[in-house]
């Protein structure tokens, strides 16, 4: 049993009972989806079938479908992985890395922190598939045996470590998410009359493992968590910075940055912690968790996202810093040009959005608002997505030589894949919502007698 | 006796053995193994239903699948193979483009019987006969006869037109034609002129040369141009003459690039005095940049100072006059007016210098233009008057390029009898009541006399594609006569030409009679008395681009999508402006969203003359208060690739001032470059010729980084282990930018030899070109980072000064294909290894392999690789001659077309290179130096592109490696380029 100072905040906020936890976590699987619910997913839904539409139109016609050009072979495309990819962070982060600093707030948040970062990877996941010029083959950038003569991939290139840094990431991310949700699944399957629903009975005794609380099962699950904990820190560290080595290790001014692979895994914590600011304040209002999301837990992310934000900040000005001091000409072009040239918007906002915003959560009442949190945590996640934007493509569309210097426009194509992405997103954690308990209920009723409110008192 | 008579089918019957009793209602007595046979017992089976509806699917399911068509790929091998085609290797016959416009002895390659490509014989060629193997197959070109523009039979049209030619008995028969070099026709049609009444025979070219020839005719009574010897000029001084662009000849490159070699120390001095940035200005030392109206104002004074010997007028001339006076008999002066008494000055001025039969000469003149206006214009006074029984046009669309189209063709309806030649149902055509469609070049027999002495031949080097007729084979008929090949050995066997010999050679050398020149004149110092009217008018000077030229070959996709070297737009022509003008006039140029180019629009108007919605294209280097306006656009029954492109400024031809009117909207350009300054960055290394006679490796210095070894250069800082290039062959090539004049012919030798698609106006305004080698032409600017340290320019205002060029810039090309670096950071970026590197220093693109992450794209310093964003072929969306049946015979068997989303570049004509080394290996010898060429190399007019072997150490290429002016392309980044550049040095003395 573990003592927590009467001083400190509760993290669990009313007077709740071990069977008010489960009741409270259990509600918006047991019960009927609400009507918000419905209107969100229906939209989700529907952003996402377009996505897919404008996929299978760039798969069927080609990549010529897209703004791209001879001169900017990427830009949406890799700006959206990215992006997509550095939002799941956070929830590694949350759940590995808290969980080794044994961080008990983390419990409130960690379950949905992590499924969006499944939901995340498998958003970003799609980028490199669709934006290759023939996807269908795809299979060729992994090493399987075959029957092409003596071909084998090329360990050179920094796109193929990306292949086994997302698909490792990808599969701890999922077990260790899994394992995490095995008790509660018992605890559904255990409150399901079999009588009413024998199928989602079995369905959730299926999925329970056959878990029965006993206290082998307890140790042995501890024992896999801290396990899988300690497997997954180093990948919150390894996959953005592989993803950075695709742009560090070429030799386009602007890309070619050894401050890189640090820089991205900070820029990938922020926007994570953002967009788990972002879900986690619409779903505790949605499914009724304003007990176990509390300010508190607010506080602390914002915390984070101030630390990371200004640490981010550190590097644009090193970067501006590093491409002075180096005295080479192309290198002083591409700051000159990123901040001055004809992408300077994209640049400003993301200067505003990722430095100078996140410095208001100084301010005590920003950090410790609802709906100033919400409000920036959007500004934070369009900032984070314009990085990307400006490293990308402000660094190709004027290279070396200006006689190949152009312009970038998207088409409706690629802003039809992104705006897809996030609906796709969106079904995924609103069906994850209404099947999965949403808080680790295992995990915080662990803490409810040290941190809940009423043992405050 | 009937009854009694028994029949018994066996003993067994006879005996009355009981089984026949059984047999009779049972045939088989015993039971049959049928079960055992059969595994089961059907009966009892409960899958047989199963089984049957299984084998009843798979039949049916197999049976559709083979009833479906499979796509029959035809492959028809010879029955009996022709004994000079050995299948997969190439043929070269020598014969001779002429269009009517562009003239060359040329190499064609076969291979399987088709024409694929074409290469440089006697003379050298130009984008545009290089582009004619393409229109060969042009699927718009005519296919049958045409009686009043329906489908005919030849015999039908044959019969017709000899039975009214010989009723023709007072009206003149006309024979309106281009200029024609073939003394064969002039026979012919001597002939026709004994056979037929009234014949007579009018040359036209559609941009016309009258103004010189007639001036000519007055210094020296011989209506012809001079030949021009570049080489053995001092000094060069153009009017307006883009002799390395369009003007008269294609030949003169090489010549005059041949007189500017550094090595050698003589470089001769290159004035060019012009209104509209040419290719010419570009390569100039000097140019001074006049409105047209002060070009004989300036003549005069030059005149009038070379004769008096005082100082000119102008100060702008008084350099030329000086150097000039210092090289009497060793320069020369051309101007492109087309009017005669300006050329007589002109005229005037090479006599005071003495140039005649030093640096040019008119008793050895050429035939390349021989039009005559005058007589046009006369004929169509006739045509109206009712004067004219027959008209027979050959190689001219008078319909489409006289300014005064619009009275041919209503004076045309008063004859009563047109035929036309064209290989298209053009403008012209179909106006008239016959098409004979004539052959294209590449399917014909024929003869050529440029210039004096010099002979060449045609032959054919396909069957005709459509049922179409050589001119000369028609003239032939209506002579009763047939066979023009025998004729045409016949006539030159007369004269003595071993006539085999000849045709394999394609060309053949008579020794002319000198032409009788009479002394010249004296200038009438009349002709130097004139007025100048309208000053404050803006006035226009039209040009040809060297994609489009005339007009003749503009349904070619290749020639509408190659960039003008210049203003790097393809699919349009606009007028030129410069900045100043421009924003007088509140005309503006502007980048959209993805970069594209697009500008105002306006109208041009002379007089009664209305061109409406000409986009506006800023041009640096554009005199002030002038416009460029380039012809051969805006056809409207030419072909898809054609119609409606641009607009037709042949209206224009005798405009000299213009108004322009701003109107509404804008137009949008397809430019292949958006940025057109170095930006202070020195991709091309210059010098001037006193500092490299001083020093040769002036100009090209190399950056060296402190390191703890001292002072390094970028390849000696390299971590990575060099690869061993010094064994078998290392690929090299050498791209001399002092003789590089950016003519762009490469590019379409590129496009043939290589299968590059042509991709159309949008994708080409989507920045996504497809062309493996361009041309980059960057403009000097004012701001330089010297000047902007001295003034204390903050960066930000300096890169910003920078990117706008000068009002009258230097220009430099720089050829730029895929480098071939030893280092390549494509190669280790691809994550399937599609891109690789040779042992003989080339970088191979694998497209079988290519995924398309275009990651090698993107990593890529020079930009050099192309994506195939679509399906280039078989796609109606790129409705050119990849998705035409006769297009694609055009394509070269030994590349690959590629498919879509996959990377492909500069390969270094591997094909070739490939074929040259098994030929070596067969025939057990080294690869010889001359045989190595890459198409970029051996297209190159004035070899400013050398490709080979640099480990062989008697090469070309090695020594020009080893040459101080040798340079890699952004060698700090030491990618180590296959490919390097050599120093443009200029004659600034």
């Amino acid at each position: 049993m573990q003592k927590e100072s009467k001083i400190r905040d509760p993290l669990i906020l009313g007077n709740k009972t071990y069977h008010d936890i489960t009741r409270d976590i259990a509600r918006p699987v047991e019960g009927k989806a609400n009507k918000y619910w419905w209107i969100l997913f229906s939209l989700a839904a529907v952003l996402m079938l377009w996505g897919f539409a404008c996929m299978a139109y760039t798969i069927g016609t080609g990549i010529g479908a897209w703004g791209l050009n001879r001169t900017v072979n990427w830009a949406w495309d890799i700006t959206n992985f990215v992006w997509w990819i550095g939002i799941g962070h956070a929830g590694t982060l949350i759940s590995a890395v808290l969980l080794l600093f044994r961080q008990k707030w983390r419990m409130a948040i960690n379950r949905s922190a992590e499924a969006m970062t499944i939901f995340g990877v498998a958003q970003a996941a799609l980028f490199p598939l669709i934006h290759m010029g023939r996807p269908w083959l795809a299979y060729w950038v992994f090493p399987i045996p075959n029957q092409f003569g003596s071909l084998w991939v090329n360990f050179n290139s920094p796109l193929l470590w990306d292949v086994f840094a997302i698909s490792t990431y990808f599969s701890v991310s999922c077990v260790f998410w899994y394992i995490g949700l095995i008790p509660d699944f018992a605890m559904l399957r255990d409150r399901i009359d079999k009588k009413l629903s024998p199928m989602k009975k079995n369905l959730y005794g299926l999925m329970a493992f056959g878990w029965s609380g006993k206290a082998k099962h307890w140790q042995r699950f501890e024992e896999v968590c801290l396990v899988l904990a300690g497997l997954a820190t180093p990948l919150v560290f390894s996959v953005h910075s592989i993803v950075s080595m695709d742009f560090a290790t070429s030799i386009i001014p602007g890309w070619h940055t050894t401050i890189f692979p640090p820089y991205f895994v900070l820029g990938a914590l922020f926007s994570g912690f953002a967009m788990v600011e972002t879900l986690l304040i619409i779903m505790r209002k949605v499914v009724n968790m304003e007990a176990y999301i509390t300010i508190k837990h607010i506080e602390y992310m914002n915390v984070i996202i101030l630390f990371t934000g200004s640490l981010v900040g550190v590097a644009y000005i090193t970067e501006l810093f590093m491409a002075w001091y180096s005295g080479v000409e192309f290198e002083q072009y591409a700051f000159l040009n990123r901040a001055t040239g004809p992408y300077w918007w994209a640049y400003a906002s993301m200067m505003t959005c990722n430095v100078v915003i996140p410095q208001l959560y100084w301010i005590y009442k920003i950090r410790t608002s609802f709906v100033a949190t919400f409000i920036l945590s959007i500004f934070v996640n369009i900032g984070m997505w314009f990085e990307r934007f400006v490293i990308i493509v402000t660094s190709l569309h004027r290279d070396f030589l200006p006689s190949s210097w152009t312009m970038f426009s998207p088409t409706f194509i690629d802003i039809g894949i992104f705006v897809g992405t996030i609906g796709f997103f969106f079904v995924l954690f609103l069906l994850y919502a209404r099947a999965f308990p949403v808080i680790a209920q295992a995990e915080i009723k662990s803490i409810l007698k040290s941190s809940g409110s009423e043992y405050k008192k | 006796m009937k009854n009694n008579k028994k029949y018994w089918k066996g003993l067994a019957q006879l005996e009355n053995n009981p089984d026949i009793e059984k047999l009779a209602h049972n045939e088989f007595a015993e039971k049959l193994p049928l079960d055992d046979f059969l595994s089961d017992d059907l009966s009892s089976t409960n899958t047989s239903r199963r089984d049957f509806l299984k084998f009843l699917g798979f039949t049916t399911a197999a049976a559709t699948l083979a009833s479906c068509e499979a796509p029959i790929v035809k492959s028809i091998p010879y029955l009996i193979k022709p004994d000079e085609i050995i299948p997969g290797v190439a043929n070269y016959y020598a014969t001779t483009i002429y269009d009517g416009r562009d003239y060359a002895s040329v190499l064609v390659k076969n291979r399987e019987g088709r024409p694929i490509k074409i290469e440089n014989n006697k003379t050298c060629t130009n984008a545009r006969v290089q582009a004619s193997v393409l229109s060969l197959y042009d699927s718009a070109r005519l296919k049958t006869p045409l009686k009043n523009g329906v489908e005919a039979e030849w015999l039908e049209v044959d019969s017709d037109i000899k039975d009214r030619l010989s009723k023709i008995k007072d009206k003149k028969i006309i024979l309106l034609t281009a200029t024609i070099l073939s003394p064969s026709i002039i026979s012919l049609l001597e002939n026709l002129s004994k056979k037929y009444k009234n014949v007579e025979h009018i040359m036209h070219d559609a941009v016309p040369y009258d103004g010189i020839l007639n001036a000519n005719e007055e210094s020296f009574g011989l209506r012809a141009i001079p030949s021009y010897y570049f080489s053995k000029a001092n000094v060069i001084v153009s009017f307006g003459a883009d002799f390395i662009g369009n003007w008269l000849n294609n030949d003169y490159s090489t010549d005059y690039i041949s007189g500017r070699n550094p090595k050698k120390g003589m470089m001769s001095k290159h004035y060019q005095i012009e209104t509209n940035l040419s290719l010419s200005g570009s390569n100039a030392d000097k140019r001074i940049v006049i409105k047209p109206s002060e070009q004989k104002v300036l003549l005069s004074d030059l005149y009038s100072s070379l004769s008096s010997g005082s100082d000119p007028k102008d100060n702008r001339l008084s350099e030329i006059v000086k150097k000039l006076k210092a090289n009497k008999g060793s320069s020369i002066i051309v101007c492109d007016s087309n009017d005669k008494k300006t050329q007589l000055i002109v005229n005037a001025i090479n006599y005071i210098l003495g140039n005649y039969d030093q640096t040019m000469s008119i008793a050895m003149p050429s035939y390349i233009r021989q039009g005559n206006t005058a007589k046009v214009n006369n004929l169509i006074e006739e045509m109206g008057n009712n004067e004219i029984g027959a008209l027979i046009t050959y190689k001219v669309n008078p319909a489409y390029n006289l300014h005064n189209a619009k009275d041919f063709s209503n004076a045309l309806s008063k004859v009563p009898l047109t035929i036309s030649t064209s290989l298209y149902n053009d403008e012209t055509a179909s106006l008239m009541e016959y098409v004979c469609p004539d052959n294209h070049n590449l399917e014909s027999w024929g003869d050529a006399h440029p210039s004096y002495n010099t002979y060449s031949l045609m032959q054919p080097t396909i069957a005709p594609l459509f049922n179409t007729r050589q001119f000369e084979e028609t003239l032939l008929k209506w002579l009763d006569d047939s066979d023009y090949n025998s004729f045409l050995s016949d006539f030159w066997r007369k004269r003595g030409v071993n006539w085999e010999k000849a045709v394999h050679d394609g060309f053949f050398n008579i020794k002319d009679r000198k032409s009788q020149v009479t002394s010249i004149a004296k200038l009438n110092e009349n002709v130097l008395s004139f007025e100048i009217n309208n000053i404050n008018k803006i006035e226009l000077a039209l040009y040809e681009k060297i994609g489009i030229g005339d007009g003749t070959q503009a349904n070619n996709p290749w020639l509408q999508e190659l960039p003008d070297p210049i203003s790097r737009a393809c699919w349009d022509n606009y007028i030129t402006i410069s900045a100043v003008t421009a924003k007088n006039l509140n005309l503006k140029n502007w980048n959209v969203a993805n970069g594209a180019l697009n500008g105002s629009l306006v109208n041009v108007i002379s007089d009664d003359i209305v061109i409406k919605k000409v986009p506006v294209m800023i041009q640096p280097g554009q005199a002030n208060n002038t416009v460029g306006l380039s012809l051969g656009y805006g056809r409207m029954k030419s072909g898809k690739a054609a119609n409606g492109i641009g607009l037709n400024a042949f209206p224009l031809l005798n405009s000299k001032f213009i108004a322009l009117e701003n109107i509404e909207g804008e137009h949008e350009f397809a430019s292949t470059q958006l940025h057109h300054t170095m930006m202070g960055r020195d991709m091309v290394k210059e010098t001037s010729l006193a500092e490299y006679i001083n020093n040769p490796s002036s100009g090209n210095h190399t950056d060296t980084y402190p390191t703890w070894k001292g002072d390094l250069k970028a390849d000696e800082l390299t971590f990575y282990d060099q690869q061993d290039l010094k064994t078998g062959h290392f690929w090299n090539l050498s791209i001399d930018l002092t003789s590089c004049t950016g003519c762009a012919e490469c590019v379409i030798a590129c496009q043939a030899e290589n299968n590059i698609p042509v991709v159309g106006k949008q994708e080409i305004r989507n920045s996504r070109d497809m062309h493996w080698m361009r041309i980059d032409r960057y403009y000097s600017s004012d701001m330089t980072q010297e000047l902007a340290s001295k003034n204390d320019v903050s960066t930000i205002d300096m890169y910003k000064e920078m990117e706008e060029p000068s009002e009258n810039p230097e220009v430099v090309f720089q050829p730029v294909m895929c480098q071939h670096c030893n280092n390549a950071p494509c190669e280790n970026v691809c994550p399937v290894a599609a891109t690789t590197h040779s042992n003989e220093g080339l970088n191979q693109m694998t497209y079988n392999r290519c995924v398309g992450t275009r990651y090698c794209a993107n990593n890529c310093p020079y930009k050099v690789r192309r994506f195939n964003w679509f399906q280039y072929s078989d796609n109606d969306k790129f409705d050119f001659n990849m998705n035409d049946d006769y297009g694609k015979m055009v394509l070269n068997p030994d590349v690959v077309v590629r498919s879509r989303g996959v990377i492909e570049k500069c390969s270094m004509c591997i094909q070739k290179i490939q074929e040259l080394k098994l030929n070596a290996k067969k025939e057990g010898r080294p690869v010889l130096d001359e045989e190595a060429q890459t198409v970029c190399a051996s297209s190159c007019s004035t070899n400013a592109i050398v490709f080979g072997d640099s480990n062989n150490k008697e090469s070309e290429v090695y020594k020009l490696k080893n040459d101080e002016r040798a340079y890699d392309l952004l060698d700090h980044l030491n990618v180590d380029p296959s490919v390097f550049y050599q120093t443009k040095v200029r004659n600034k003395s």
